[in-house]
């Protein structure tokens, strides 16, 4: 454990010492604090931070490949991972460490955001609804950390943070978009079992519908098994990288 | 402390190690020496556990790295070569991660870390950014670094690049200190390097290791023949003939070169000989010396050719540069 805090410490440490965490941290705060200005704060309006939390749902796109394809790939690309793999650290370790670090790194950047829904409470009248704030930081969370499991295993794969970055970025498009476009697809399943495997499989892989239900206020324990399983099986994925690094 | 048996590792179809053993003891230093794609590196991988082999076991203290890794791992400082460093860190900084994730509570680690950075001459430096340092004040707080968590078996590969003369000189006197009470492997291109601080050679060359012994015991045995170097003057005609026929009677004296000397030299009168002896023979210098001084022959030079380690290395080697055999085919030659 100590080892998992010692890396996962460094990691969040390198974050802050460079100026791309910064960076990064500033242009995120800056969008989401743009569209509160914009689309919540305005008199007369129900107070409701569903705009704020969809926005920043898409927001996470760009922000959390970015935080994730220096994760292995640079340890990769300035040699360093070569006393770190000889250091009495298990690959498990590893990942759950730069995982750790990246998560606390995330938190770090949605924490300020805690400020919008705070001024709502305080100058709202009446005052918006605690559930659904605490659904939509609890869907943000899983959406990021989900995103940045598969940043983990994107980065494990190359020492070019960039092909890391767009990796990260295009896997994510990807999975959104399988997940708009599921019913669609589903729709032209033709019958017979496999097209109803298929169907109930892009059913339950949507993320739009469980991020939606998030934003009511809906917090179905079905969807936090959902995102820690991808996230789980996506850390899974880069321990068998590192893994198959030792025997290349 | 290190025992290695029968390794071997390809990438791809060729060979990097193949049938490789040793045994490293305590409180000497080895010097692993090979050309470029030798297999020292594939072979230093395999002893700190980054690298499993495809056949064979590297056993460190009683753990084998393939079966029990961390533990063997716990007893390796590893300084890798260029010294790879997190440049947004501290030396101090970085000596604490290190001694973390060795295992050190907090005590230790901070008496370990004062060691460490007293021992390799970083305290003035201890709080800057690594970025900011030198490439030597980077390569000592990776030999810091190795040596952090107090390890029984250091391996150190190149560990005086990009260090300047006092700090080289400084640090084979640290690795000779180290040495005293642990297992240390020494990886480096610098010849003379190893002759100064190793107690041991190991020479790989395509794969295999060619030679195993103390420095001094390679140069002696490359030097089973022994090669002299005469200068005499020749004052008459004939002189030459002369000095071929003593040279030639002499008991154990093996070939006789004559005249090797370029024109210049035989110009101003003196003739040039590289005369050897045979093999197993004692040293010659004093009946070469007498008898031509018998023969009333002005010598002005008279030395016996001394082998130095880059020779037994490049000799071991000659050859061996094309020894990277394909898998199939040494395990068809092995079979």
């Amino acid at each position: 454990m100590r080892q998992v805090f010692a890396i996962a410490g460094r990691e969040l440490g390198s974050m802050f010492r460079l100026p791309a965490g910064w960076i990064v941290i500033a242009l995120y705060l800056l969008l989401a604090g743009y569209v509160f200005a914009q689309a919540i704060l305005i008199p007369g309006q129900p107070a409701s931070l569903r705009e704020f939390f969809a926005v920043s749902g898409w927001l996470l796109l760009p922000v959390v490949p970015a935080i994730a394809m220096r994760l292995i790939s640079e340890e990769l690309r300035s040699g360093t991972i070569e006393p770190l793999m000889t250091a009495p650290v298990g690959d498990w370790t590893l990942i759950i460490a730069k995982y750790l670090g990246a998560c606390v790194f995330l938190l770090a950047m949605l924490a300020p955001t805690l400020l919008y829904p705070l001024t709502l409470f305080l100058i709202a009248d009446p005052r918006p609804d605690l559930g659904p704030v605490i659904s939509g930081y609890l869907s943000l969370i899983l959406q990021g950390t989900f995103y940045l499991a598969i940043g983990l295993f994107a980065s494990s794969l190359t020492a070019n943070q960039t092909l890391a970055f767009l990796l990260t970025l295009f896997s994510i498009f990807g999975i959104l978009l399988l997940s708009a476009l599921g019913p669609q697809i589903a729709r032209s399943m033709p019958g017979g079992w496999i097209g109803d495997v298929i169907r109930e499989v892009l059913s339950s892989f949507s993320i739009t519908t469980r991020v939606e239900d998030f934003s009511r206020g809906i917090v179905d324990t079905s969807h936090i098994v959902f995102f820690a399983s991808l996230s789980s099986f996506f850390l899974v994925l880069a321990v068998v990288t590192i893994q198959s690094r030792r025997w290349r | 402390m290190i025992s290695v048996r029968d390794v071997h590792k390809s990438y791809g179809r060729i060979y990097a190690v193949r049938g490789v053993s040793f045994d490293l003891p305590t409180g000497k230093v080895v010097g692993l020496l090979g050309p470029n794609g030798a297999g020292k590196s594939t072979t230093i991988k395999m002893i700190t556990g980054s690298l499993p082999p495809d056949r064979g076991h590297v056993v460190v203290g009683k753990a084998d790295t393939l079966e029990n890794s961390i533990e063997a791992r716990q007893l390796i400082g590893y300084l890798p070569e260029s010294a790879p460093l997190y440049l947004e860190m501290t030396p101090e900084g970085y000596l604490h991660f290190r001694g973390k994730l060795f295992g050190l509570d907090r005590k230790a680690r901070r008496a370990a870390v004062e060691t460490a950075l007293e021992h390799c001459w970083l305290k003035e430096v201890r709080h800057r950014r690594v970025g900011t340092l030198s490439k030597g004040y980077r390569q000592r707080v990776g030999l810091a670094a190795a040596l952090v968590h107090n390890p029984p078996v250091l391996v150190l590969d190149e560990p005086t690049n990009g260090l300047d003369p006092t700090q080289i000189h400084e640090t084979r006197k640290l690795v000779r200190e180290l040495a005293t009470n642990r297992t240390l492997l020494i990886s480096t291109h610098i010849l003379s390097e190893i002759e100064q601080i190793a107690d041991r050679v190991l020479i790989l060359a395509g794969g295999t290791l060619r030679a195993d012994g103390a420095p001094s015991d390679l140069i002696e045995k490359a030097q089973k023949i022994a090669t002299y170097i005469l200068q005499v003057r020749r004052l008459h005609t004939g002189d030459d003939e002369k000095v071929l026929k003593i040279l030639q009677g002499l008991p154990h004296m093996g070939e006789v070169l004559p005249e090797i000397a370029d024109r210049a030299t035989q110009v101003r009168g003196w003739s040039l000989w590289i005369v050897k002896g045979k093999p197993g023979a004692p040293d010659l210098r004093e009946s070469i010396g007498e008898s031509l001084f018998r023969a009333g022959m002005v010598v002005k030079e008279l030395r016996r050719e001394t082998v130095s380690l880059e020779k037994v290395f490049l000799e071991l080697i000659e050859g061996s540069k094309t020894l990277l055999p394909e898998v199939a085919d040494a395990q068809g030659a092995t079979a």
